[in-house]
């Protein structure tokens, strides 16, 4: 049995959001302490690890650990129809495998969905030694990746103990962006060791695009040339953190 | 089974132009192959999912898929699609940039046979909003953990561009030899997929139970077998020599050949390539269901679009309406068809392509239930060159393409896939081309039925021959008339009508009704042909035959302005057949 509920439904909205920017069908494991998912998008290039803690919901009851496998934009199109202060409430039937969504306020409905066959795959996470951590606000890193996206599909980011650069260079134009301790958007900066890294714009541009209701404050934490980590803190509790794999250099 | 076998498989018969050699390997990557994947095997290599008749393509644009390695390469797609103006070929494109992949990714897990098909199998079934989304992530998925080589494979199957020049023959060839313990299997394995036409399914079932159930293989209601073809000739003499003497001569319809499968209520239509056409013949379905008498059956037939308001065949481009997706209903009326039903294949259990064709056809006749629209299809024995001539000349004056001649010696099977000389084509070498209008004289009628009831269906018309003073009959005209035509010809007509034909009109028709020769209408025809039936000209061009005009339709001009003495002649219609013979192609 699952039941879970949310006082305000643009939280669940927002967070499925986020989690639809790499996968289409989302195996999540619901256990009786709360929902988590793990998953990379179908090119193996980006990674997200969310985690919802019972405490998140305003009620919440799972008898027992099971996985429950959805149409992530389907149920977004749902919740997309959720207006200010209306809650959801979100139930499995395990005999009928569907999934209902009842949403209250205004008026209620109630939709249910079927559930899909779910995927055995585990996901580790990835085990990188990150040399530089940042603190950022997430709308100061969504600015800086827009203005890098004018000019180019790919961007350099580098780091060293006081300040983070991102370059980004197009066929005819080039972009450097400086975030510098002190400034407003950079809220704490450590480097064990100065590095960098190159990534692909349009997976940074749309995971941070896509996570910035959810989150004020992203850790990002790299090292040269591996993957990216980046921690959206959470309100509440819980977590949502996505990796994306680096681009090779070719000098 | 790793996709890169696979791979590797087709670089060696790339390599090669040996068939041979290209054998040799198919041979080499069938045995590698588990058994319970032969069948994908097979079709992959041909750059298919399913046998053609499922009617499933891969179907993903170049552009997405310059998308898709876009992403999976982490290049740019400007500069994939440079490239591939260089190359063009987006596979050899998508190699090059493979190897200089930009994105790197989490945890590659090497390629399955089983993966690459399933998720080209998803990517051919998603449809709807939000697919083309699905596709690209799904295809650049499968690029991402593939290696170059592999890369340059998987587009090139998606995109239709897998050109191996892995023949249908060349897979048998490969299947007798690793399958069926020879080269000299072949023919086996060639009859089970000609009455199939599903290769990836004879692979399998060489593979899991040997060539001894490949030698039981028979037609199943469901499987389109090959249609046989024909060869042709020009001679009715010479025909009759190649067919011993004797031959039964059908009609050549001039419409859409179909192979049609009643299984109990269920009925499926394949065209001629095995193309599901179920669903453009409504009308087609129901005639198989209600008269066709078995419960299980495969016949052949072909589809003529008839004229809704005389009946009267009308040409191939008509039925052509009815080669759509939407508005079938609406076709349906306009264009409604008969089926000349000519083959019968199987029947309740009987797998009759290997018995002789007077068998087959007797088995037709006892199965169709005639009516309106089911016929079978017109055909006489022929046992000297004369007789098939007037045969011939009187199909192709009542719009036929000419006949086919069938042996019906014991030997006489279907051969399905094959073209040989069990049957013969017979068509016109010439026709001539009308490219002015006649004029020519309304001399008789038939009553309309349907929509025509109460009025005429159709008309003869004559052509006056100055030698003679007579009006000689040319063609019957049942098209071309507006709702004010239907009204206002008969009027015309009906102060002339006479109780018998008259003196002065020369035909060999019999008529519901007819007119002293004074009304005359212009007429566009698509051709003039020979023919025994019409008197215009007889004998002139050949011995026995007249000239027709073929496919007339009223222009809407009443030509008031001429007297009957003033229509076409018959020297003139003469002179457009001579002077405008043009030679047919194919």
């Amino acid at each position: 049995m699952f039941k879970a509920k949310m006082a305000d439904a643009k939280f669940l909205k927002d967070m499925m959001g986020a989690i639809s920017i790499l996968v289409d069908e989302a195996t999540f494991d619901l256990t009786p302490e709360g929902i988590k998912l793990r998953a990379m998008d179908p090119s193996r290039v980006a990674m997200v690890d969310f985690e919802w803690p019972k405490t998140v919901f305003n009620e919440y009851s799972c008898s027992e650990t099971m996985k429950m496998c959805i149409n992530i934009s389907e149920l977004l199109k749902l919740l997309k129809r959720t207006g200010k202060d209306e809650s959801v409430e979100l139930s499995l039937d395990e005999k009928t495998g569907k999934l209902k969504i009842s949403i209250r306020g205004n008026y209620s409905r109630t939709f249910n969905m079927p559930t899909l066959e779910a995927m055995d795959e585990e996901v580790p996470t990835p085990k990188v030694n990150f040399n530089v951590s940042a603190r950022t606000t997430t709308q100061g890193l969504r600015e800086a990746i827009e203005d890098a996206s004018l000019v180019s599909d790919h961007v350099r980011i580098e780091a060293d103990n006081e300040r983070i650069v991102m370059n980004a260079a197009g066929d005819i134009m080039g972009a450097k962006i400086e975030f510098k301790t002190g400034d407003d958007v950079l809220l704490e900066m450590k480097a064990k060791e100065a590095s960098k890294a190159t990534f692909s714009l349009s997976y940074l541009s749309e995971i941070v695009k896509a996570s910035v209701p959810t989150s004020e404050i992203v850790v990002m934490e790299f090292s040269t040339d591996m993957p990216i980590k980046l921690d959206f803190q959470q309100e509440k509790d819980g977590k949502l953190k996505f990796f994306l794999a680096p681009r090779i250099e070719v000098e | 089974m790793r996709y890169s076998s696979i791979a590797d498989a087709y670089e060696r018969i790339e390599a090669t132009t040996k068939r041979l050699e290209m054998t040799d390997y198919l041979v080499e990557i069938l045995k590698e192959t588990p058994t319970s994947l032969i069948d994908k095997v097979v079709y992959l290599t041909q750059g298919k999912l399913y046998p053609d008749f499922f009617g499933i393509e891969i179907g993903i644009a170049e552009k997405l898929a310059v998308r898709a390695v876009a992403r999976a390469a982490g290049h740019r797609e400007k500069d994939i699609e440079e490239d591939m103006q260089k190359t063009g070929d987006l596979g050899e494109t998508t190699q090059k940039f493979m190897e200089k992949k930009t994105q790197s990714t989490f945890f590659s897990t090497p390629l399955t046979v089983q993966r690459v098909y399933e998720t080209l199998d998803k990517t051919a079934n998603s449809t709807g909003s939000g697919s083309v989304d699905m596709k690209l992530s799904m295809l650049a998925g499968l690029l991402s953990d593939a290696s170059p080589s592999e890369a340059k494979y998987i587009v090139r199957t998606v995109t239709g561009s897998l050109r191996l020049g892995i023949a249908d023959m060349t897979v048998l060839d490969a299947l007798a030899v690793a399958f069926g313990g020879g080269k000299e299997t072949r023919e086996e394995l060639e009859r089970a997929y000609n009455i199939s036409s599903d290769l990836g399914r004879v692979a399998k079932l060489v593979a899991e139970e040997g060539i001894e159930r490949i030698k039981q293989f028979e037609v199943l209601p469901g499987e389109p077998i090959r249609p046989m073809l024909a060869e042709r000739l020009s001679s009715s003499a010479e025909i009759l020599e190649k067919l011993g003497g004797k031959c039964r001569a059908e009609y050549k319809y001039d419409g859409e050949r179909i192979q049609a499968h009643k299984k109990n209520n269920d009925v499926i239509l394949f065209s001629r390539r095995l193309e599901n056409i179920t669903d453009q013949y409504p009308d087609g379905v129901e005639y198989i269901q209600k008269h066709v008498m078995a419960k299980e059956a495969i016949v052949e037939a072909e589809a003529v679009a008839v004229d809704p308001q005389t009946g009267e065949m009308k040409p191939f481009q008509e039925l052509m309406h009815r080669r759509r997706k939407y508005g079938i209903q609406e076709a349906m009326k306009e264009h409604p068809i008969t089926l000349f039903m000519f083959e019968a294949l199987y029947v309740d259990g009987k797998d009759l392509t290997l018995q002789p064709y007077p068998v087959r056809h007797e088995y037709l006749k006892k199965i169709i239930e005639k009516t309106d629209n089911v016929k079978v299809a017109e055909s006489i024995i022929a046992e000297n060159p004369e007789e098939l001539e007037q045969f011939f000349e009187k199909t192709v004056d009542d719009g036929s393409e000419g006949i086919m001649c069938k042996s019906m010696n014991q030997d006489s099977v279907y051969q399905a896939g094959a073209r040989g000389w069990l049957w013969i084509k017979y068509k016109r070498d010439y026709k001539s081309e009308i490219t002015d209008t006649v004029d020519l004289v309304v001399v008789g009628a038939f009553y309309g039925r349907g929509k025509r009831a109460g009025t005429y269906g159709a008309y003869l018309l004559a052509a006056y021959n100055p030698d003679t003073d007579t009006f000689e009959s040319v063609t019957k005209v049942g098209t071309g008339f507006t709702d004010a035509d239907l009204e206002k010809l008969p009027k015309l007509l009906d102060s002339h009508k006479i109780s018998h034909k008259h003196p002065r009109v020369d035909s060999t028709l019999e008529m519901d009704v007819w007119f002293e020769p004074k009304v005359v209408i212009e007429i566009r025809g698509a051709d003039i042909t020979l023919s025994p039936i019409h008197t215009c000209a007889m004998n002139i061009i050949r011995e026995g035959s007249g000239v027709a005009i073929r496919f007339p339709r009223f222009t809407g001009k009443y030509r008031v302005d001429k007297s009957a003495e003033d229509a076409t002649t018959t020297q003139e219609l003469v002179e457009m057949y001579r002077g405008q013979l043009k030679k047919i192609d194919g």
